[in-house]
Protein backbone atom coordinates (compact mmCIF):
# COMPACT_ATOMS: atom_id res chain seq x y z
CA UNK A 1 0.00 0.00 0.00
CA UNK A 2 1.55 2.98 -1.00
CA UNK A 3 0.58 6.43 1.39
CA UNK A 4 -0.70 9.14 -0.38
CA UNK A 5 -3.86 10.80 -1.49
CA UNK A 6 -6.74 11.58 -4.34
CA UNK A 7 -8.55 14.88 -3.25
CA UNK A 8 -11.08 17.15 -5.65
CA UNK A 9 -11.29 20.24 -3.55
CA UNK A 10 -12.65 23.44 -3.38
CA UNK A 11 -10.29 24.95 -1.06
CA UNK A 12 -6.73 25.89 -1.32
CA UNK A 13 -3.84 23.42 -1.96
CA UNK A 14 -0.80 24.34 0.56
CA UNK A 15 2.22 22.85 -1.20
CA UNK A 16 4.42 23.57 1.66
CA UNK A 17 1.96 21.01 3.80
CA UNK A 18 1.78 18.61 1.06
CA UNK A 19 5.15 17.96 0.35
CA UNK A 20 6.23 18.23 4.07
CA UNK A 21 3.54 15.35 4.44
CA UNK A 22 4.67 13.11 1.90
CA UNK A 23 8.39 13.33 3.32
CA UNK A 24 9.34 9.70 4.90
CA UNK A 25 12.66 7.85 5.74
CA UNK A 26 12.63 5.93 2.54
CA UNK A 27 12.18 8.68 0.16
CA UNK A 28 15.05 10.05 -1.12
CA UNK A 29 13.36 12.20 -4.00
CA UNK A 30 9.71 14.25 -3.75
CA UNK A 31 8.87 15.74 -7.23
CA UNK A 32 5.88 17.84 -7.58
CA UNK A 33 4.28 19.54 -9.98
CA UNK A 34 1.93 22.72 -9.57
CA UNK A 35 0.01 23.64 -12.14
CA UNK A 36 -1.25 27.19 -12.10
CA UNK A 37 -3.73 29.98 -13.79
CA UNK A 38 -1.98 31.28 -16.13
CA UNK A 39 -2.77 35.27 -16.94
CA UNK A 40 -3.72 35.29 -21.02
CA UNK A 41 -5.68 37.94 -20.97
CA UNK A 42 -8.47 36.12 -18.56
CA UNK A 43 -9.85 37.34 -15.60
CA UNK A 44 -10.78 34.10 -13.39
CA UNK A 45 -11.74 30.52 -14.25
CA UNK A 46 -13.96 28.21 -13.49
CA UNK A 47 -13.58 24.70 -13.17
CA UNK A 48 -16.31 21.97 -13.29
CA UNK A 49 -15.66 18.36 -12.81
CA UNK A 50 -17.73 15.25 -12.35
CA UNK A 51 -16.44 14.33 -9.09
CA UNK A 52 -17.55 11.06 -8.48
CA UNK A 53 -16.12 9.74 -11.75
CA UNK A 54 -12.91 11.83 -11.99
CA UNK A 55 -12.13 10.37 -8.32
CA UNK A 56 -12.12 7.16 -9.32
CA UNK A 57 -10.13 7.78 -12.79
CA UNK A 58 -7.58 9.63 -10.61
CA UNK A 59 -7.36 6.77 -8.40
CA UNK A 60 -6.92 4.22 -11.39
CA UNK A 61 -4.10 7.11 -12.78
CA UNK A 62 -2.21 6.52 -9.40
CA UNK A 63 -2.59 2.57 -9.32
CA UNK A 64 -1.14 3.11 -12.92
CA UNK A 65 1.82 4.85 -12.21
CA UNK A 66 2.36 2.31 -8.84
CA UNK A 67 1.96 -0.24 -10.73
CA UNK A 68 4.40 1.40 -13.20
CA UNK A 69 7.33 3.15 -11.47
CA UNK A 70 9.30 2.34 -8.38
CA UNK A 71 7.40 5.40 -6.17
CA UNK A 72 6.73 5.20 -2.72
CA UNK A 73 4.29 8.22 -2.36
CA UNK A 74 1.65 9.66 -4.22
CA UNK A 75 -0.66 12.55 -3.83
CA UNK A 76 -3.16 14.06 -6.60
CA UNK A 77 -5.23 16.52 -5.25
CA UNK A 78 -6.86 19.19 -7.99
CA UNK A 79 -9.52 22.04 -7.37
CA UNK A 80 -12.55 22.89 -8.77
CA UNK A 81 -14.86 26.23 -8.57
CA UNK A 82 -13.47 29.65 -9.10
CA UNK A 83 -10.02 30.15 -9.59
CA UNK A 84 -8.02 33.55 -10.35
CA UNK A 85 -4.39 34.39 -11.87
CA UNK A 86 -1.91 32.64 -9.75
CA UNK A 87 -4.16 30.22 -7.87
CA UNK A 88 -3.16 26.57 -7.79
CA UNK A 89 -4.88 24.42 -10.14
CA UNK A 90 -3.57 20.58 -9.03
CA UNK A 91 -0.92 19.42 -7.56
CA UNK A 92 1.27 16.49 -7.47
CA UNK A 93 3.74 15.30 -5.33
CA UNK A 94 5.49 11.79 -6.00
CA UNK A 95 8.10 10.47 -3.53
CA UNK A 96 10.98 7.48 -4.60
CA UNK A 97 13.68 5.99 -3.42
CA UNK A 98 15.31 7.84 -6.55
CA UNK A 99 14.67 10.84 -8.67
CA UNK A 100 14.59 8.94 -11.68
CA UNK A 101 11.37 7.08 -10.81
CA UNK A 102 10.14 10.21 -9.06
CA UNK A 103 10.07 12.69 -12.05
CA UNK A 104 9.05 9.81 -14.50
CA UNK A 105 6.06 8.89 -12.54
CA UNK A 106 5.03 12.75 -11.84
CA UNK A 107 5.11 13.13 -15.66
CA UNK A 108 2.79 9.88 -16.66
CA UNK A 109 0.09 11.25 -13.94
CA UNK A 110 0.38 14.81 -14.96
CA UNK A 111 -0.59 13.49 -18.63
CA UNK A 112 -2.81 11.01 -17.86
CA UNK A 113 -5.09 13.78 -16.27
CA UNK A 114 -5.25 15.69 -19.08
CA UNK A 115 -6.53 12.66 -21.24
CA UNK A 116 -9.18 11.81 -18.83
CA UNK A 117 -10.03 13.06 -15.82
CA UNK A 118 -13.53 14.37 -16.73
CA UNK A 119 -12.77 18.38 -15.63
CA UNK A 120 -13.54 21.69 -17.97
CA UNK A 121 -12.54 24.71 -18.07
CA UNK A 122 -14.46 27.83 -18.40
CA UNK A 123 -12.60 31.49 -18.97
CA UNK A 124 -13.66 34.23 -18.25
CA UNK A 125 -12.53 37.80 -20.00
CA UNK A 126 -13.47 41.62 -20.04
CA UNK A 127 -15.48 40.05 -23.03
CA UNK A 128 -17.05 37.18 -21.91
CA UNK A 129 -16.70 33.26 -21.63
CA UNK A 130 -15.07 30.47 -23.12
CA UNK A 131 -14.64 26.82 -22.90
CA UNK A 132 -10.94 25.69 -22.70
CA UNK A 133 -10.91 22.96 -25.79
CA UNK A 134 -10.39 19.56 -24.48
CA UNK A 135 -7.73 17.91 -26.89
CA UNK A 136 -8.63 14.56 -25.76
CA UNK A 137 -11.85 11.92 -25.14
CA UNK B 1 -45.32 0.31 -25.26
CA UNK B 2 -43.48 0.75 -22.55
CA UNK B 3 -41.57 3.81 -21.87
CA UNK B 4 -38.54 4.02 -19.22
CA UNK B 5 -37.18 7.22 -17.40
CA UNK B 6 -33.47 7.69 -17.71
CA UNK B 7 -31.63 10.07 -15.86
CA UNK B 8 -28.98 12.33 -17.57
CA UNK B 9 -26.22 14.69 -16.01
CA UNK B 10 -24.56 16.80 -18.72
CA UNK B 11 -21.03 18.58 -18.04
CA UNK B 12 -19.59 21.86 -18.58
CA UNK B 13 -20.63 23.07 -22.75
CA UNK B 14 -23.57 20.48 -22.72
CA UNK B 15 -24.50 21.32 -19.07
CA UNK B 16 -25.09 24.61 -20.16
CA UNK B 17 -27.55 23.97 -23.29
CA UNK B 18 -29.31 21.18 -21.66
CA UNK B 19 -29.36 20.93 -18.44
CA UNK B 20 -27.13 19.58 -15.49
CA UNK B 21 -29.67 16.99 -14.63
CA UNK B 22 -32.89 15.97 -16.96
CA UNK B 23 -34.48 12.93 -17.25
CA UNK B 24 -35.87 11.83 -20.22
CA UNK B 25 -38.67 8.98 -21.12
CA UNK B 26 -37.69 7.08 -24.10
CA UNK B 27 -39.65 3.46 -25.67
CA UNK B 28 -38.15 -0.02 -24.28
CA UNK B 29 -35.71 -1.40 -25.34
CA UNK B 30 -33.89 1.75 -25.27
CA UNK B 31 -30.34 2.56 -26.61
CA UNK B 32 -27.14 5.38 -26.12
CA UNK B 33 -28.62 7.07 -29.10
CA UNK B 34 -32.16 7.05 -28.06
CA UNK B 35 -31.32 8.93 -24.91
CA UNK B 36 -28.59 11.36 -26.77
CA UNK B 37 -31.77 12.13 -29.50
CA UNK B 38 -33.85 12.97 -26.54
CA UNK B 39 -31.83 15.00 -24.34
CA UNK B 40 -30.85 17.15 -27.83
CA UNK B 41 -34.37 17.36 -28.70
CA UNK B 42 -34.75 19.80 -25.95
CA UNK B 43 -32.75 22.39 -27.78
CA UNK B 44 -32.27 22.18 -31.32
CA UNK B 45 -29.21 24.62 -31.30
CA UNK B 46 -27.40 22.06 -28.93
CA UNK B 47 -29.00 19.08 -30.76
CA UNK B 48 -26.39 20.25 -33.44
CA UNK B 49 -23.48 19.78 -30.66
CA UNK B 50 -24.74 16.03 -30.19
CA UNK B 51 -25.42 15.06 -33.40
CA UNK B 52 -24.19 15.18 -36.86
CA UNK B 53 -26.31 15.78 -40.16
CA UNK B 54 -26.67 12.06 -40.86
CA UNK B 55 -28.37 11.52 -37.47
CA UNK B 56 -24.83 10.23 -35.48
CA UNK B 57 -23.63 10.48 -32.17
CA UNK B 58 -20.45 12.81 -32.90
CA UNK B 59 -17.81 10.90 -32.06
CA UNK B 60 -16.76 14.33 -29.91
CA UNK B 61 -19.34 13.59 -27.09
CA UNK B 62 -18.18 11.33 -24.21
CA UNK B 63 -20.97 9.18 -23.22
CA UNK B 64 -20.89 7.20 -19.54
CA UNK B 65 -23.78 4.59 -18.66
CA UNK B 66 -23.46 4.10 -15.20
CA UNK B 67 -20.23 6.18 -15.06
CA UNK B 68 -18.16 3.66 -17.19
CA UNK B 69 -17.25 4.87 -20.30
CA UNK B 70 -19.21 3.29 -23.47
CA UNK B 71 -16.61 3.14 -26.66
CA UNK B 72 -16.02 1.45 -29.94
CA UNK B 73 -18.00 1.64 -33.34
CA UNK B 74 -21.29 0.24 -31.95
CA UNK B 75 -21.21 2.34 -28.93
CA UNK B 76 -24.77 3.97 -29.61
CA UNK B 77 -26.83 0.77 -29.35
CA UNK B 78 -25.30 0.16 -26.24
CA UNK B 79 -28.69 -0.77 -24.19
CA UNK B 80 -30.12 1.98 -21.95
CA UNK B 81 -32.16 0.34 -19.06
CA UNK B 82 -34.91 2.09 -16.72
CA UNK B 83 -33.10 4.01 -13.53
CA UNK B 84 -29.72 3.71 -15.25
CA UNK B 85 -27.82 6.77 -15.28
CA UNK B 86 -25.96 8.32 -18.48
CA UNK B 87 -23.74 11.09 -18.74
CA UNK B 88 -23.07 12.99 -21.82
CA UNK B 89 -19.72 15.46 -21.87
CA UNK B 90 -17.51 17.22 -23.89
CA UNK B 91 -13.68 16.11 -24.25
CA UNK B 92 -12.04 16.97 -21.38
CA UNK B 93 -9.61 19.92 -20.23
CA UNK B 94 -8.43 19.28 -16.45
CA UNK B 95 -4.75 19.51 -15.58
Amino acid sequence: MVPGTIRITREDIDPGKILQEAQSSTIGALVSFLGVVRDDGIERMDLEAYEEVAEEELARIREQAIARFAVSHVDIIHRVGMLSVGDHIVMIVVGASHRKAAFQGCEFIIDRIKESVPIWKKEYTTDGSRWVAGEHG
Amino acid sequence: MTMICVRVRAFARYRELFGERVEVTVPAPATVRDVVMAVGQSNPIGMGELVDSSGRVKPSVIILVNRERVTGSHREDHPVAGGDEVAIYPPVAGG
